[in-house]
């Protein structure tokens, strides 16, 4: 489980001419990828690229006007969110979504608490919460209510929420927008391990020099559609992508 | 922490429910067994009490314990899961009738009647819950009235079935009475009992995992999906709970009350009250709605007695007054008080004002 597997394994989570479309924009147009077992897929894209709109299609927030999903090779297009979770796939929502009547404790176990990996009781559940808070690196907030977390530790804890399910895949959803430096080191880390757990990851990120050391493989979105993939130093030395989606300055610094 | 460590962190705890509850029993200490011993204690002192006051008063004291029950159960979906409902007093009236038309037409006794009611709740519950738990806000309060009131008048018009508006009596007097009239103290030990288990129940329901889900889908449906509770299941059984629980509540209230008409039982003044009672003690919690109903029903009986002519007037008063200075419920309010140890009533109209 820990080494990537072979490319003639069934990939965790396949993508097939996935499309949707809002009135008459087209927010994503015939994308199709797949993640192998144990890997790192890097997402990246402008604002308004789809990032957001894909990540809510995979995990059955909105249903695609065309396309499917596979998780496993099992076609999950079309079913509920928590349905898609239950077939170990947690996401964490860009903005975040805490339960705010609980206590980040609270919050943790829920995720703990439901699913095919739920613990046997609410007491278990919220032991898993203070581990996961202690590897997310909040612990010491854990009866504190969760607006009263900054928005790195907000972005934690969105993270334990979505671990305590026992994800398969994981789904993030910029993680690491708004974080320090020191703070986006630790979150490479945490990724690099989960990983080595056995966790597939799909990273969709604004922090460039983040995706780029975290990430196996990269894709570009834009306006919806793929316009670039492969290995993170090849995608970004593809002097199209720097010019048009990474902006010019990006193209400027890297040049001199 | 290791990888191995995070790898364990990631896999079920699967203790088998023996280990659970031994690790459960061990853990009781007073700390956290309070609520409970407290709730004991109450139960005991109001069985006590009735050894001292007169048959008409207790029959007072069991409208306060029919509207604990009344309460909790609204709780459970107005409050724990935010749907509030508008139409509760449908089960009410459905769980009354259900007993009235069992005992009356088919001489059913009571204590088989009163099961059925609480089925024909559970089953009005999902069949009207699986479209109407779609909507929210006012939307699901506006739809839940309308079926309510829908309710009312198929019962009002099935007069072969119901007595429609003339009314329906449960017999009660005579050699073949299905089931014994209780009496006074027989009906406050009832409804002692009924406010008892309702209590209990939605404590229980509270503390497990379901009573999480519920809070989950009240804070955010979206992010509820996502860590895989079943939204559209946990928003129907919490629906079916407070249903069961109502046309319990109804079942006894009919038998209690032996003849009444639609008008009585399906009286949207019921559902106003338990609204009021669980936001006036505050939502979301056990002790809320008990003091809620507790606190309103006894100022309500009071007014009644010590005012006459302009008793809803005052009472009417005293309402919006506490919803002004405590808008999060009077529970909730001294919890946050007690908590932040600042107990300005007008600090805390400002920081609920909008």
């Amino acid at each position: 489980m820990i080494a990537p597997q072979a490319e003639s394994a069934t990939p965790i989570l396949e993508v097939r001419n996935l499309s949707k479309r809002f009135g008459g924009l087209w927010a994503l147009r015939d994308v199709s990828f797949s993640v192998a077992e144990g890997q790192i897929l890097g997402v990246i894209g402008p604002n308004g690229a789809g990032k957001s709109t894909l990540v809510n299609l995979i995990t059955g927030l909105s249903r695609p006007t065309s396309g499917q999903v596979l998780i496993d090779g099992r076609d999950v297009t079309g079913l509920r969110p928590w349905a898609i979770a239950h077939d170990h796939v947690a996401r964490t929502f860009q903005i975040v979504k805490p339960f705010r009547g609980l206590t980040v404790r609270e919050n943790v176990a829920i995720g703990a608490m439901h699913g095919n990996e739920r613990d046997q009781s609410v007491s278990d559940s919220l032991a898993t919460a203070d581990e996961l808070l202690v590897l997310v690196g909040i612990a010491q907030h854990a009866n504190d209510a969760p607006n009263q977390l900054s928005v790195a530790d907000a972005r934690r804890l969105e993270l334990a929420k979505a671990l305590a399910t026992r994800p398969r895949l994981l789904l993030i959803d910029e993680v690491m927008a708004g974080l320090r430096y020191a703070e986006i080191e630790a979150a490479v880390q945490l990724i690099h391990r989960l990983r080595d757990s056995g966790i597939t990851i799909v990273a969709i990120e604004h922090v460039m020099k983040a995706i780029v050391s975290v990430s196996d493989r990269i894709l570009v979105l834009h306006h919806g559609s793929i316009i670039a993939s492969g290995a993170p130093q090849d995608v970004l030395s593809d002097q199209r992508v720097i010019e048009a989606y990474l902006g010019n300055r990006y193209a400027k610094r890297r040049s001199t | 922490m290791s990888a191995g460590s995070l790898a364990a962190i990631l896999q079920p705890r699967r203790r088998t429910r023996r280990e659970v509850l031994r690790d459960w029993i061990r853990s009781r200490r007073p700390a956290n067994s309070w609520p409970a011993l407290v709730g004991l204690a109450g139960f005991a002192a109001m069985l006590g009490l009735q050894q001292l006051i007169e048959p008409g008063t207790q029959r007072l004291v069991t409208a306060v314990f029919l509207f604990v029950a009344l309460a909790q159960a609204w709780n459970l979906i107005g409050g724990y899961t935010g749907y509030a409902s508008f139409g509760q007093v449908a089960f009410f009236g459905l769980g009354a009738y259900t007993v009235a038309v069992l005992m009356n037409n088919y001489h059913i006794s009571f204590w088989l009647a009163m099961p059925v009611a609480i089925v024909a709740g559970v089953l009005f519950a999902v069949l009207i819950g699986v479209p109407l738990l779609r909507l929210r806000g006012h939307y699901f309060a506006i739809a839940t009235l309308g079926a309510a009131e829908g309710l009312r008048e198929i019962v009002n018009n099935a007069t072969p079935i119901t007595g429609g508006g003339l009314g329906i009596t449960i017999p009660t007097f005579g050699d073949q009475v299905p089931t014994p009239y209780f009496g006074k103290p027989g009906f406050y030990l009832a409804f002692l009992i009924l406010a008892a288990a309702s209590v209990a129940a939605c404590a229980l329901v509270a503390r497990s995992r379901f009573g999480y889900a519920m809070v989950a889908v009240h804070e955010d449906e979206e992010a509820a999906g996502a860590v895989g509770i079943n939204t559209t299941l946990v928003k129907v059984v919490a629906f079916a709970l407070s249903g069961a629980i109502v046309a319990c509540a109804g079942a006894f209230y009919a038998f209690q009350q032996i003849e009444f008409y639609p008008t009585d039982v399906f009286d949207a003044s019921f559902t106003v009250l338990m609204v009021i009672m669980v936001m006036i003690g505050g939502s979301g919690s056990i002790a809320g709605p008990l003091v809620g109903a507790v606190g309103l029903e006894l100022l309500s009986q009071f007014l009644r007695v010590n005012l006459g002519t302009y008793n809803q007037l005052i009472f009417g008063a005293i309402i919006v007054l506490v919803v002004v200075f405590f808008p999060q419920g009077v529970v909730n309010y001294f919890r946050e008080a007690v908590r932040t140890r600042r107990f300005s009533i007008l600090d805390n109209v400002r920081r609920y004002r909008l």
